[in-house]
Parts: C-alpha cells; structure tokens; sequence
C-alpha cells in the first residue's frame, strides 16, 4: 500500500547531505585520478549502463574463509573492522549462528542499502535531470534517487531501502540516504544496523567500464563511530546483455507451498 | 488483490474496516462501493467507437526521432480486470462493465473447449461468494501472493520513459525494460513472469513482442488464465496529446481458437474522464502538486514484506498453487 503522503507540522529540512571526513585509506585511492566521463544529455556524468560487482561482499562484508557453497573473500570495509558497540557486536554474532532463519533475504524481502548493489546480479542505472533511477534485476527492486530540491521528508519512516536524495559531487555522484527500517542486513553473514542508519553513496566513473562505488555508514545506535565500504562496479560486456528476471518471492513460495511444516506460513 | 482476499473473508465487517485504508486505486482514482444500479462501465466496445471518430494524430518525436510516450499514465478507469469480459455487477467491488476484448466481436475469450472448462472451474472455486460458484476452494488469485506478471502489469499505472534503444515502463516497485535496438529474443525455453520483451516502432505504434511467458499468472482476477507457449504483442500508440491506444494480441493454439485482443484507452494522469486535474501522479498515491512537493515522487511499496498474514490465511483455507493448466 502506498504511503500516505501527508506532513504534519513543518517540514524540518533534515541535514540533507553529510558528508564525513574519514582517514582516507589506499584502497579508495585506487582509481580516483583524472578519467572524465562522458555526458548525458542533460550534461552530466553518464553513470548509465547495466553494472555488476564481482566479489563476495553478499555472504560477508569482511574477510572471511571459504565454506560449502561460499567462497573465501577478501572483504569491502575499509580496515576490515566494523566498530560494533558491544550490545551490537553480541548481536551480530548471534545473527551469524541463526543467519539461515534470521536473513532477511531468506524471506525474500526487500534487501535494503547498500547490501542490493552487491548481491550477485546486475542492476541498472537510468539518469534523468532530477532523478536516477537504479533498477536491480534482483526481485526487480526500484530505487529513485530524486535531485528535485526537495529535503529528506520529515520523517521519520520505516523503508526497507530508504529515501535516497542525489547530488553531483564534481564527476561523483553523491546519494544520501536515510529513513530506514531496522529489518534488513548487509550481508548473510549477519552484519546490521537500526533504524537510524545513514548511508551516504558515491559512485565515481574510473574508466569507460569501471566505477568505484563507496559507502560511509553511520548509526550511532550500532556502532561507536562511522565507517567506510569500497569496491569496484564492472559495466557487463556481454552482447545484448539485459536485465533478466529474479522473482525471489514467487520462487520461495512455490517451493514451499505443498510442505506440510513450512516455517513461511507460521 | 485486496478486494479479493476480503471477499474470501467474506463478512462485510472486514470490507468495511480495510478500504479506508487502501482507499485508492490504481490511478489514484477514489475507491467507489459499486451498486446493482451502477451504470456499466464502458470498455473496449464504446472505446473502439470513440477512436474511430478521431483525427489522425501525430506524436511528437524525442530526440531520437520516434514518437515521445514519455510520462505517467493511468490503467482503464472502472472496476479494474476483476473480469475481462462483459458482466452484470456481481459485488461491491465488481461493476457492471463492458468486455476488454475488441476481437473477437463478442467480447469473449475464445478458449478451447477443455479451456474453457478449465476456466469455468478455476473461476467456480474462487470462493470469492460470485454468482456460480461451488463452495469448494481451488486457486487464489496470483496476485493476492505478490506475484505479477504480463499482460496484467498493463492494466496498472506506470511511466514511461524513452532512452535511445530502450522503452522503459516503471512502477513504484516493478520495472520493464524492452528494447528497441533490434536485437533478438532469447530463446523461449528460458520463461519469467514478464517473458522476454522486444520493441520496435512502426510508425506512430510501439509494438512490445513478448515470448517466454510462464504462464503463472492470470490475465485478470477470475481465473482467465495463459500458458507457457502463450505469445503477446502489445501496441502502443497515441491517438490524441494525452491518450494511449493500448491493444494486446494474445495467442496460443493450445489454448484458444484464435489470437484474441484486448484494448483500451489509457490516459495520462491528471487527463481523462473522472480525474484529478492536481494529480500528475498516476503512479502510487494521488498527491495534490498544488501543496505537497512531494506529490511527483515515487515512494517504497513493498508487497511480500507485508503479506504473511494474507499467505497464512490463504494456506489454511486450502487455495492451491496455481500451475498453468494442460490439456
């Protein structure tokens, strides 16, 4: 059902963008450098095309060994460490053990941000002047990111992917994010947050096929100070590549609606 | 996909309690409660006359130099694809309506013979307390379990946007993207709710081929169903500044005598009969742009994160799961 969209009071322009002077680590500085990307129409930095990561970040954001099924990865936080306040750190470790049943993923649910850029399926940017649209072929998730002049709503609102205001930060676009629930993770491995998450996007053309995607997260609910993701986007090469189809809610229904104990239907 | 979960509930209380609360329709329009005594709502019949009587109309061009269908536009007014074909008022939620069929000329769905049985049963175990039904639960519509596919995703409010080689058709929480680069379709062993999309322009028309289909999906909520070798073609034309003449052929030998079209107008938001003027937002909530700057803007609609209840009841009113019927 769609929100109702009414605002009582007045409209407290929420710090629309933060931005965080974090210790820069190498691994940010891999690409920056001197690529100018082309235009769009409207003139600016052309981010459209269908995108992918290839990495492991979907079961775990940190380093982590190989097991059944999951291969070892390197992990996309900056330093590795996630400062977790103790209660949080508890809590993940926790999530970890139950992660089968606990996974919001495993319900099929909307993934949340910025966990849906690096599942393992393309996604697609599509730029308007005061919008972008990011369509991902998981689920067929949709996310506008408006460049309108309007603030975050008065909040504060409970989305699974947030609400997400663009900006341009030079050839950078910046997507800031707020108005989160408190029910999805950033990974299988159990990493999460609360509702006074803050996502702050920046994706950085570095080559005709590359862009770096990086991510500060804040919640000062869940962990004692702010904290950075980075990885590189690949541009899919394949002839006539699309978006195809992922429809995770169907697919688990299916499966599960004729077994007489299915947890889904308790 | 409410209304029918409420009318297997089947007790007026429920109806009463929860349309408050989903009061708005695809198109933004208010939710009305229909009466015996509603005037049929007018379909493909009075809309084929309509369209003959127009002057010719050429769209404009996007920069790309084909016709420019970008905006939000509205599904057909009325009482939604409760029942593609013609009928009397049957509920609340259902009004008397004309047929989306425009072929054949009698506003059915030419089914085979065992299809049209198939039909005939699907639609008497809906338990949904229509005239005809035989108490027994068989399927639930699609629909009420989150799943969406062609050509229903039509029949909502969408926008459309045009980048060169791409038609790109959005809702609050879907997408298609059809493109028009000329490329060919996959093969159509691989199947998904919304098959596989091909555009190309014939003049005025956007014509959408779609193979793959799966078949999962119903074409409205009473049973009217496809198959897995089902092929679509839509067209999509603009008769007038802010009418689209939508068509879609529908045709599979296993299933029906004929390829068979459904047609209808469908409007851009804030134009055509009945609407809002204030509201350019065919998409999700009406909002009025004259106060709410949010009104234009796309906001989250989930629908699987918040139908547990729904599948529960479901589950245990002993609905099945629909699997595209075979001879």
């Amino acid at each position: 059902m769609p929100v109702k969209r009414t605002f009582v009071g007045s409209v407290v322009a929420l710090a629309a963008f933060v931005s965080f002077t974090l210790a820069s680590t190498p691994g940010a500085a891999q690409t920056s450098g001197t690529y100018t990307p082309p235009k769009t129409r409207e003139g600016q930095p052309d981010l459209q095309g269908i995108w992918q990561v290839l990495n492991t970040a979907a079961w775990d954001i940190q380093d982590h060994s190989a097991t059944l099924g999951v291969p070892a990865g390197r992990g996309v936080v900056e330093g590795n460490e996630i400062p977790y306040t103790p209660a949080a750190l508890a809590k993940k470790q926790e999530n970890f053990k139950n992660r089968e049943a606990l996974d919001p993923v495993n319900k099929c649910f909307l993934p949340g941000v910025p966990r849906v850029t690096y599942m393992p399926y393309p996604f697609q940017i599509v730029q308007q002047a005061d919008r972008v649209t990011i369509l991902y072929e998981y689920s067929r998730v949709i996310r506008f990111v408006y460049m309108n002049g309007n603030p975050h709503p008065a909040g504060h609102i409970d989305w699974y992917m947030g609400d997400s205001r663009g900006r341009w930060d030079g050839n950078t676009f910046v997507v800031d994010v707020t108005d989160f629930n408190d029910e999805t993770w950033f990974d299988r491995a159990g990493n999460h947050h609360s509702d006074a998450l803050h996502v702050v996007e920046r994706f950085t053309r570095t080559g005709p096929d590359h862009m770096l995607y990086e991510v500060t997260i804040e919640d000062p609910k869940v962990f004692t100070r702010p904290w950075k993701m980075s990885m590189p986007l690949y541009r899919r090469q394949e002839k006539d590549v699309e978006l195809l189809e992922y429809e995770c809610g169907a697919y688990l229904l299916k499966q599960e609606w004729d077994k007489p104990n299915s947890q889904l239907f308790r | 996909m409410k209304q029918w979960l409420f009318a297997i509930l089947g007790t007026a209380a429920a109806v009463l309690f929860v349309l408050p609360m989903t009061g708005r329709a695809a198109g933004g329009e208010p939710q009305a409660f229909y009466r015996p005594d509603t005037p049929k709502f007018p379909q493909a019949r009075t809309w084929v006359a309509q369209k003959a009587e127009l002057p010719p109309y050429k769209a404009p061009r996007t920069p790309d130099g084909v016709p420019n269908l970008q905006g939000n536009w509205n599904g057909p007014i009325g009482g939604g694809n409760d029942d593609l074909e013609e009928h009397d008022y049957i509920d609340v939620t259902t009004p008397p309506q004309e047929s989306y069929v425009s072929d054949p000329p009698d506003g059915k769905v030419p089914y085979t013979p065992w299809a049209l049985a198939k039909r005939n049963e699907i639609r008497a175990g809906l338990a949904r307390g229509w005239p005809g039904e035989t108490g027994q639960r068989l399927y639930g519509d699609p629909n009420a379990l989150c799943l969406v596919g062609m050509p229903r995703l039509s029949f909502g409010a969408q926008e459309i946007l045009q980048k060169p080689g791409a038609v790109i058709m959005l809702t609050t929480n879907t997408y298609r993207v059809i493109p028009t680069d000329g490329r060919p379709h996959m093969s159509s062993s691989a199947k998904s709710f919304f098959g596989n999309s091909r555009g190309r322009w014939e003049g005025e028309t956007l014509v959408v081929d779609i193979t793959g289909l799966n078949g999962e999906t119903w074409i409205d909520s009473a049973g009217n169903f496809y198959g897995p070798n089902t092929h679509m073609v839509e067209r999509w034309t603009m008769v007038e500044a802010n009418t689209i003449d939508y068509q879609i052929t529908i045709d599979d030998p296993s299933l029906y005598t004929r390829p068979w079209t459904m047609t209808y107008p469908k409007r851009r938001a804030g134009t055509g009969p009945g609407a809002n003027p204030l509201s350019t937002t065919a998409v999700g909530a009406a909002g009025n742009v004259g106060t709410d700057p949010y009104a234009k803007e796309f906001w989250e609609q989930t629908c699987t994160e918040g139908n547990h209840d729904n599948l529960v009841v479901l589950k245990k009113l002993g609905f099945k799961w629909f699997n595209p019927p075979t001879p």
